[in-house]
């Protein structure tokens, strides 16, 4: 156990230069943003204001208030977010195959630990998952600091000020990243180490037998995934809601651990059995 | 012992292994011999676990290989088995962080032994000094088996002579090794046992101290035996 937490530090580690640059581009990219787009509304408003002489009032029924939900649909605030993801979706491949090209082979290192190869893809699940944990918790703090930010810019009359909660439900892609409860966090998240497990596991059966491992791993993703969505598909087959939303609930979740132990057991087998260097 | 029994591999069509035995004794070099592509490199990665055979079977004194094999046995491939990025003093951490086995007064004695500097950087060091470091690695584990792989290709005179010194102080002594190679003149008079690989099967295992007392024949002269029939 105690080698998988070394391991998780370290998977870390090795990724926390670029993670930083993420970060601080994540913070920056919002905090310019709030600048520019508050800036950008206010120079319209004075412009109606002084130059056409209409009324605070009338210019925001004209253009609607400024808050923080106009920054959420700006490139400002979804360039750094879409970035951290591609960056982390990339990383679910990097994390793998950097050990075994380039000029290390450092993946023979990591087999000939004296501890479970599991712990090796677990400590690397666990690397990513942390990853973007870390990424929304600095969301999350960010939100109320821009709703700090944004009374300072725009004067009240033209201020439309909400609670971060109602910042993440008035959009709803933000809603996938920052669920409102904690079940449809377990079940945002749950689904996603799912799909890291499978990803994981389909990448292990390309390294375990390489050109034919690319078709036992693409037959892998679309097997686990057809499980994991099978009571859907069959009720889009049969053309009837056949199950109540919470028992399609329960199921998918008895599903999803499913197809993550399965997955994991897969892995467990190619790392020790049928592995290649 | 190491026993490697009938083991069989192939790498898609070719068969590169078809039928390889031998032993490898604690206290005893062991050499794999044979040309490029033979599959010595394979038969270490296949005792390592590192790469699955066909069939046939791998003992470590008996047992097969398990996660706690690795504090027993080692593997020195040709290749730097650390991120280059990292000094040799993070190297040298990173194993005494996860091996029980990790002799720290003995990696410090090897450092002095190769000349190397703790605070370089892998990625800064020449072909020589990287294989160093990758010697050192395996070899400040206090482990009983020792398997390398072409310890000496592509590397300067010096750094081989340095590289051949090891083999006769008490850094190998007690331990049973496996080396492979394809020039054998560096490590001749070091070695106690000889495979002569070729084709995927043992042409020949021998003692090479017996053979040099009985029939009076170098390593070399049962290679030319061999190889040219």
């Amino acid at each position: 156990m105690m080698r998988y937490f070394k391991l998780v530090n370290f998977e870390l580690g090795r990724f926390f230069k670029l993670y930083g640059v993420i970060i601080g581009i994540t913070i920056l990219s919002q905090l310019v943003g709030l600048w520019v787009v508050s800036n950008s509304y206010m120079e319209r408003a004075n412009y109606a204001m002084f130059e056409e002489n209409l009324s605070p009032a009338q210019f925001v029924s004209d253009n609607g208030e400024m808050s923080l939900l106009v920054l959420t649909r700006t490139l400002w605030f979804l360039g750094p977010i879409a970035l951290g993801a591609i960056a982390l979706l990339f990383n679910i491949f990097f994390v793998w195959y950097r050990d075994w090209f380039g000029k290390n082979t450092f993946i023979y290192r990591l087999l000939m630990l004296p501890t479970a190869r599991i712990n090796v893809y677990l400590a690397k699940a666990t690397s990513i998952l942390l990853m973007v944990l870390g990424l929304v918790a600095i969301q999350i703090v960010l939100l109320p600091v821009e709703s700090v930010l944004l009374k300072w810019l725009v004067t009240r009359d033209f201020r439309l000020d909400l609670a971060p909660a109602e910042v993440v439900s008035g959009f709803r892609e933000l809603m996938i990243i920052l669920p409102a409860g904690i079940i449809d966090f377990i079940l945002a998240y749950g689904a996603g180490i799912m799909v890291i497990f499978i990803l994981f596991t389909a990448i292990l059966f390309e390294r375990s037998y390489r050109i034919k491992g690319i078709v036992f791993g693409a037959i892998y993703v679309a097997l686990a995934t057809g499980i994991f969505l099978s009571p859907i598909i069959l009720e889009g087959i049969i053309g009837t809601n056949y199950l109540y939303p919470m028992e399609l609930l329960v199921l998918e979740i008895i599903l999803g651990l499913i197809v993550s132990a399965a997955s994991i057991w897969v892995a467990n087998y190619l790392l020790t059995k049928r592995i290649t260097v | 012992m190491i026993e490697v029994k009938d083991i069989k591999k192939k790498f898609g069509r070719k068969q590169v292994l078809n039928g390889v035995s031998f032993t490898a004794n604690k206290g005893e070099i062991t050499c794999l011999i044979g040309i490029n592509g033979v599959g010595k490199t394979t038969i270490l990665n296949a005792i390592m676990a590192l790469t699955p055979v066909n069939s046939g079977e791998i003992l470590l004194d008996g047992q097969k290989v398990t996660k706690q094999s690795f504090e027993k046995i080692t593997f020195i491939p040709d290749a730097i088995t650390m991120i280059p990025q990292m000094t040799i003093a993070e190297a040298m951490e990173f194993m005494d962080d996860y091996y029980d086995s990790w002799n720290q007064n003995r990696a410090t004695e090897l450092l002095g032994f190769f000349k190397l500097k703790q605070e370089d950087k892998i990625s800064s060091l020449s072909k020589g000094n990287t294989a160093k470091v990758n010697l050192l690695l395996g070899l400040a584990l206090d482990v009983d088996y020792i398997l390398m792989d072409e310890p000496f290709s592509g590397i300067d005179i010096f750094s081989r002579e340095q590289i051949a010194d090891v083999f006769t102080s008490h850094l190998i002594e007690g331990r049973g090794v496996i080396i492979t190679t394809h020039e054998i003149s560096d490590i001749e008079h070091l070695i106690d046992k000889v495979v002569l690989l070729d084709e995927g099967i043992v042409l020949k295992e021998f003692n090479s101290e017996e053979v040099r007392e009985s029939e009076g024949k170098s390593v070399v002269d049962v290679m030319r035996e061999v190889y040219k029939a």
